[in-house]
């Protein structure tokens, strides 16, 4: 007798239509033991949510910096008997020579840094000031949203102008136009040419609490007498064409600068290097570890519902005995009374499943509403919640679905 | 077709209970062929009901075999038995077994689902035989909504759904009272007639007196085995009335 798929696929939906009515005729008890499953699934959805949220938080964060580029800044330290500062220094020559050897390099946004204090008309603001070239706004994406940013000439005069981040420009002025008005910086009159573009907060930290000016400027007003020549640096970023291997590009500007600093071979580095794709490996890595942990605390509540689909698969088995020894009396085979049990136990577990996963979505809505933290749930996440409560029926609802099929079709009969 | 339907040779069961062993059925050899009537009968223990699951091969012999219409079943896998009481044999039980909650036709469909037939083909089956019991109107009823008579016809339905050779009924008017036990013998008669062969259990002479032969049994022994004299003709409901 040749078996198409049709009554294959029937028997299945037998299967369901069996499940349904078993599921129907004790209501109570199976809510109950779906309100298990569904706990569960709600659990660990929602923590894989809160996972990938703070991975992109994480990238977001890392994306202000700008995609694709390396941060250079020196490492004092005594290594070698010499003086520290002469080992721990970068300076604008260096800058340049990366510019002129380095192979993808796009621009160079050599950077000092001060705190400074500001005063406009009685209100006053402290915040940190970043010395920079034009070549900022390129490496980093920061633009004037109003107003300019700063020039070449503004560096090669050291005109005292300044941008400033929105944040500090709503603390001095509130809803008033900054730009071209005056404000005394450490009691230095400077005029404000424009506000930076909002670049939002990330994890608390607010990126428009800053304020940029040109790199000659700070050097001259605040920062000359800390450094150890005059043009060292405190940072310096390199932005890289797209598609630039960042490991390749960091080897060669490390080469480049411990030739310039005469390193010996066994010395370590007077200076370190970060790469965009570093900070991402490693936050990427912290995040993992975060989302890990959170699925796994969330997953013991799975574990539990799933052991009350076992506990209830073994009672249901139990009262309907008789009936399982009448199916086989009908021609029920050993594995056509397990796939009824399975199909019982999954389906309890797709609609917990599928409760859960809607109850995880709108916790996650809330989340991302009212905390501002988002909850991403997608399609994949969304379609494996249920994928994974099926398989946790077919795991648990396992056992007692082969006890069923392994009773004697007589024994089972004449059970009460 | 020189094989009779079912043979059992030297068909042994014997249970242990604590430390005695009890000998239910005690080297039982008989031959059933095509088309007989059979009464099954001895008091409660005397091993009928024990012989008639191991002839239907719900339960395994201890020792000696059976063959169905030729085949021996001692060395079968439990799947074959599955698939051969599935095509073969036909059960009535006495308290008729059927799936509370469900429909007539969907009890009566249970077999067709392990016959691997499709959902269509196996309602228009179950409503075919129904009809050929006389509950062509009750198809949606559920078991509650049923008379124990018409719950019995249901399960006879169900027994003859899959076109079985023959009928195993396990004192099927055990739960009845008389006037329907009568239109269940009626039934048996009329199936028997048109080619089935009938095996039933009973402890009641009137009701053994319906079938052709009539097999006696004692402490797991066949004690007599030989034709009915005086067969009782069942009148139909409407010969009564």
């Amino acid at each position: 007798m040749k078996k198409g798929v049709a009554p294959r696929l029937s028997g299945w939906l037998v299967n369901i239509a069996i499940a349904m009515t078993a599921l129907r005729t004790n209501l109570m008890r199976s809510i109950l033991t779906t309100l298990g499953v569904m706990i569960g699934v709600f659990a660990v959805t929602l923590a894989v949510g809160v996972g990938s949220g703070a991975q992109s938080s994480v990238m977001d964060s890392i994306n202000t910096l700008g995609s694709n580029m390396a941060l250079i800044f020196p490492q004092p330290d005594s290594e070698g008997g010499r003086q520290t500062f002469e080992r721990g220094r970068l300076t604008t020559r260096d800058a340049d020579a990366i510019l002129r050897e380095i192979d993808g390099v796009t621009d160079i946004a050599p950077q000092l840094r001060a705190n400074i204090n500001m005063v406009s008309a009685g209100r006053n603001a402290a915040t940190n000031a970043i010395g920079a070239t034009p070549g900022y706004g390129q490496v980093s994406s920061v633009a004037a949203q109003t107003g300019r940013f700063i020039t070449d000439a503004d560096v090669r005069t050291s005109s005292r102008v300044l941008l400033l981040g929105a944040s500090v420009a709503e603390n001095l002025f509130g809803d008033f136009d900054p730009v071209g008005e005056t404000i005394r910086v450490n009691r230095i009159p400077f005029k404000v040419i424009g506000v930076l573009e909002s670049k939002g907060s990330s994890f608390g930290n607010d990126n428009d609490d800053v304020a940029v000016m040109p790199i000659t400027t700070m050097r001259q007003r605040f920062t000359g007498d800390t450094l150890a020549g005059p043009d060292d640096l405190h940072i310096l970023f390199v932005g890289f064409a797209d598609g630039i291997n960042l490991s390749d590009a960091k080897k060669a500007m490390t080469e480049l600068l411990r030739d310039r600093y005469r390193i010996r071979d066994k010395e370590t580095n007077p200076f370190t290097i970060r790469t965009t794709e570093e900070f991402i490996e490693q936050s990427s890595q912290v995040t993992g570890i975060f989302q890990t942990v959170l699925v796994a605390i969330a997953s013991i509540s799975l574990l539990v519902g799933g052991i009350g689909i076992m506990n209830i698969m073994l009672v249901s088995v139990t009262e309907r005995t008789r009936e399982i020894g009448l199916r086989m009396a009908l021609g029920a085979k050993k594995s056509d009374i397990r796939n009824q049990f399975l199909v019982e136990a999954a389906v309890l577990c797709v609609i917990g499943g599928a409760m859960g996963l809607v109850l995880a979505i709108a916790a996650g809505s809330a989340l991302t509403a009212y905390a501002d933290f988002p909850v991403p749930i997608g399609m994949g996440v969304a379609i494996g919640a249920i994928i994974f409560s099926a398989l946790v029926g077919l795991a648990f609802g396992g056992w007692p679905a082969v006890r069923a099929s392994r009773l004697s079709p007589i024994e089972a009969l004449r059970s009460e | 077709m020189d094989h009779p339907l079912v043979r059992s040779t030297d068909l042994v069961k014997t249970y242990e209970l604590g430390s005695e062993t009890v000998h239910a059925v005690d080297g039982v050899s008989l031959s059933i062929a095509r088309g007989e009537f059979v009464a099954i009968m001895g008091t409660s223990g005397s091993g009928k009901s024990t012989f008639m699951n191991m002839i239907g091969c719900l339960d395994v012999p201890t020792s000696g075999t059976v063959a169905i219409d030729g085949i021996a079943t001692s060395d079968m896998e439990s799947d074959a038995l599955a698939d051969l009481r599935n095509r073969k044999i036909g059960f009535v039980f006495q308290q008729f077994n059927l799936l509370a909650r469900t429909t007539a036709t969907d009890n009566v469909a249970v077999p067709l689902i392990y016959a691997g037939k499709g959902g269509e083909e196996r309602r228009e089956l179950a409503n075919r035989k129904l009809a050929d019991m006389g509950l062509g109107e009750r198809l949606d009823h559920t078991p509650a909504m049923l008379s124990g008579g018409q719950q019995q016809r249901v399960a006879i339905a169900r027994a003859l759904v899959t076109e079985p050779l023959m009928l195993l009924a396990d004192e099927p008017t055990g739960a009845l009272d008389t006037r329907t036990s009568e239109d269940i013998m009626q039934i048996f008669q009329q199936l028997n007639y048109d080619g089935i062969t009938v095996i039933l259990v009973t402890h009641e002479d009137e009701i053994a007196d319906h079938a052709e032969r009539k097999i006696i049994f004692r402490d797991g022994k066949v004690i007599e085995d030989g034709p009915v004299h005086n067969r009782r003709i069942a009148a139909s409901a409407e010969s009564r009335a």
